[in-house]
């Protein structure tokens, strides 16, 4: 309620110094201390693996901050830092990120959004932690196609969700089909993934069921030699390794293609519960040796 | 052949039933393993000696199918979060050396005592450990489930000794705990004197990480796994090096354990804390009377008592049963808790979708 209030005083202000407002859009943002700085509308943080947004993406994007009168700060992340680092690629990625702000910035305006971007590079989990801290008021984080949803929830303070494509140009359109797409696509997810265990299932039996049958029908030699003892002890235990690898994976895949998996509850959970382990050492005071 | 003596020894021949037995109790082993962390084995080295295999080459091919056992579960509890593998890896180096110590001891007494007196020796130290450690875990199991089964608060001791400031003091992220090396010591060489006795360390190793050190229950049950393996992959390599492993019975144990051990660990993510303890108390408490009853045996041998012959026999053969029906019990207990709270969770996430 207060941010809409907020909002609304923005609004106004936004209208009366028209040109203030479009300079303090015009500025590109390399440097965060800035941010923080300007006005407390709360944000909505758009995160994107690639060098563009695509425009479906956009609308929807603009036209969510437009309603809720939030700001939209795009982060275009660079998620292999050290595999682009020859320049001609980095000033290839920094131009196509321009051109697509660019292109973001004015479609905001045209409904009075605040835009701003950030190029940054690293794990998507900090890179959001990171921006979250420093822009006092996200409201929600949303993902673009290509990040996990898990790896930005893990860095993530308020809610994150996820922006599905379904192909079509229109923002509204969008936002209708989100739920579905994304319930569909969770159930071709289960669908497709049942059938990858169930392939891996019949690769890994029947590598075990050989492995069983070459001991069996040969288990004369075999004792013979595994019980030798000495040097030849080494054959029984590379044997059981060989055995865990093909017959472990065999089960493994066997119990997902029926269906039976953890718990997804307690795992999401074991996943927060992490967080707050590794904090621990950093609460631990530090000896500052400085003669 | 590197013969510990100089008898030849036996491998049986296998036939379908010896076979079907063997995969089946394997896999009974490997589910209870999979939740708890350990107990399966010992069921299936007395099990292997009622199919007429040799004691020694029960043991081995036991310990030579448990570390790989271990390995998988451990994989598929560290996928879970549920693995400190620094904790497990120190705890398995010093269970190791605590192997060592108890195999000596083993020995000393075999020469003292002989033969009956070892295994009255091993009787005793069952049922004292199972009887002690077995009715605190489910005191407190059964406390837990009183209070509602949710949330968890470290044991006094653990909070005590973690307080203890005695270099060098050891931080482990996953278990979240931080506590003196000087802790960790004597509860891995207790669970590797009792695995050298009794063939399953983790009765000690479990509640020692829970109740010393001051893990929870999934963590200290996960990772006693890696524990596991380190201590069987040192011992096969010495049991091997005598040529004592019968690699078939090992690999018929396997096929059915890992598919036990990888169903057990998926259990423990539908199931509460309590749980676990619960299913390690109540099977301890149900070996200890197993093993109690076959005592006799040895007592009688030892002239320490005289029973009749028919009463010896009788309870020999009821102490082995009961054993059986003490991993059959915490198998169902698992079984039905984790479908139970498996379906409960489906239909919760189907009533949130339709909604």
């Amino acid at each position: 309620m207060i941010g809409y209030s907020k909002g609304l005083v923005m609004e106004e202000t936004m209208h009366s110094d028209g040109i203030q407002s479009a300079d303090a859009q015009r500025m590109n943002i390399g440097d965060m201390s800035q941010q923080s700085r300007i006005a407390k509308q709360s944000t909505i943080l758009l995160v994107t693996r690639k060098n563009n947004l695509a425009e479906p993406v956009i609308d929807y994007a603009v036209s969510v901050a437009d309603r809720m009168n939030c700001k939209i700060l795009a982060s275009y992340v660079n998620t292999l830092p050290l595999f682009e680092d020859s320049s001609i690629h980095h000033r290839f990625f920094a131009s196509a990120i321009e051109k697509n702000a660019a292109e973001f910035k004015k479609k905001a305006a045209a409904r009075g959004v605040d835009f701003e971007y950030v190029q940054e590079s690293g794990k998507i989990s900090k890179v959001i932690n990171r921006l979250c801290h420093i822009v006092k008021r996200v409201e929600f984080v949303l993902i673009d196609q290509g990040i996990k949803i898990e790896e930005a929830a893990l860095g993530s303070p308020v809610p994150v969700f996820n922006i599905v494509c379904s192909g079509s140009r229109t923002g509204k359109m969008i936002e209708q089909r989100q739920t579905k797409t994304i319930l569909n696509g969770e159930k071709q997810m289960a669908s497709t993934s049942k059938k990858g265990y169930l392939t891996k299932t019949l690769i890994f039996g029947t590598l075990t069921a050989g492995l069983y049958a070459a001991v069996f029908l040969n288990s004369e030699i075999i004792m013979h030699y595994f019980t030798k003892g000495g040097i030849y002890a080494l054959l029984p235990v590379a044997t059981v390794f060989v055995f865990s690898y093909a017959h472990g994976s065999f089960t493994s895949n066997f119990w997902s293609a029926l269906g039976i998996e953890g718990s997804k509850a307690t795992i999401t959970k074991k996943v927060e519960k992490s967080k707050t382990v590794e904090k621990r050492p950093d609460a631990r005071p530090r000896v500052q040796a400085n003669a | 052949m590197h013969g510990a003596g100089a008898e030849v020894v036996q491998f049986i021949d296998l036939n379908l039933a010896y076979v079907a037995f063997l995969i089946i109790v394997g896999f009974i082993g490997g589910l209870v393993s999979g939740f708890i962390g350990s107990g399966g084995a010992f069921v299936l080295t007395p099990g292997m000696m009622s199919l007429g295999v040799p004691g020694t080459v029960a043991v081995a091919s036991n310990m030579c199918h448990k570390f790989p056992k271990a390995l998988v579960g451990s994989i598929k509890r560290y996928r879970y979060g549920q693995v400190d593998i620094k904790l497990g890896v120190i705890m398995g180096v010093f269970a190791e050396i605590g192997v060592q110590v108890g195999i000596l001891v083993q020995k000393f007494i075999l020469e003292t005592w002989g033969q009956a007196g070892s295994n009255l020796y091993v009787s005793v130290s069952f049922v004292a450990v199972l009887v002690i450690v077995g009715s605190f875990v489910l005191r407190d199991a059964l406390k837990l489930k009183k209070a509602g089964g949710e949330g968890w608060v470290k044991p006094k001791i653990a909070a005590r000794l973690q307080q203890i400031e005695l270099w060098p003091m050891l931080t482990f992220k996953r278990a979240n705990l931080r506590i003196s090396v000087w802790f960790i010591i004597p509860v891995a060489l207790a669970t590797g004197m009792l695995a050298a006795t009794i063939a399953v360390g983790g009765f000690i190793g479990v509640p020692g990480l829970m109740y010393i050190i001051g893990a929870t229950s999934i963590i200290a049950s996960a990772t006693e796994l890696v524990v596991a393996f380190v201590m069987g992959l040192g011992g096969t390599l010495i049991w091997a090096y005598f040529g004592m492993v019968d690699i078939r019975l090992t690999l018929l144990i396997l096929g059915g354990s890992l598919f036990g051990v990888q169903l057990g660990a998926i259990g423990t993510t539908y199931v509460k804390d309590y749980m676990i303890k619960y299913v390690m108390a109540t099977i301890m408490l149900i070996v200890a009377v197993s093993r109690f009853l076959a005592m006799p045996k040895y007592m009688n041998q030892l002239e320490m008592t005289s029973f009749s012959e028919v009463s010896v026999s009788v309870m020999t053969q009821m102490s082995f049963y009961i054993m059986c029906f003490a991993l059959l019990t915490g198998a169902l207990i698992i079984l039905v808790n984790m479908f139970k709270a498996r379906s409960a969770e489906s239909a919760l996430a189907r009533a949130q979708t339709q909604a």
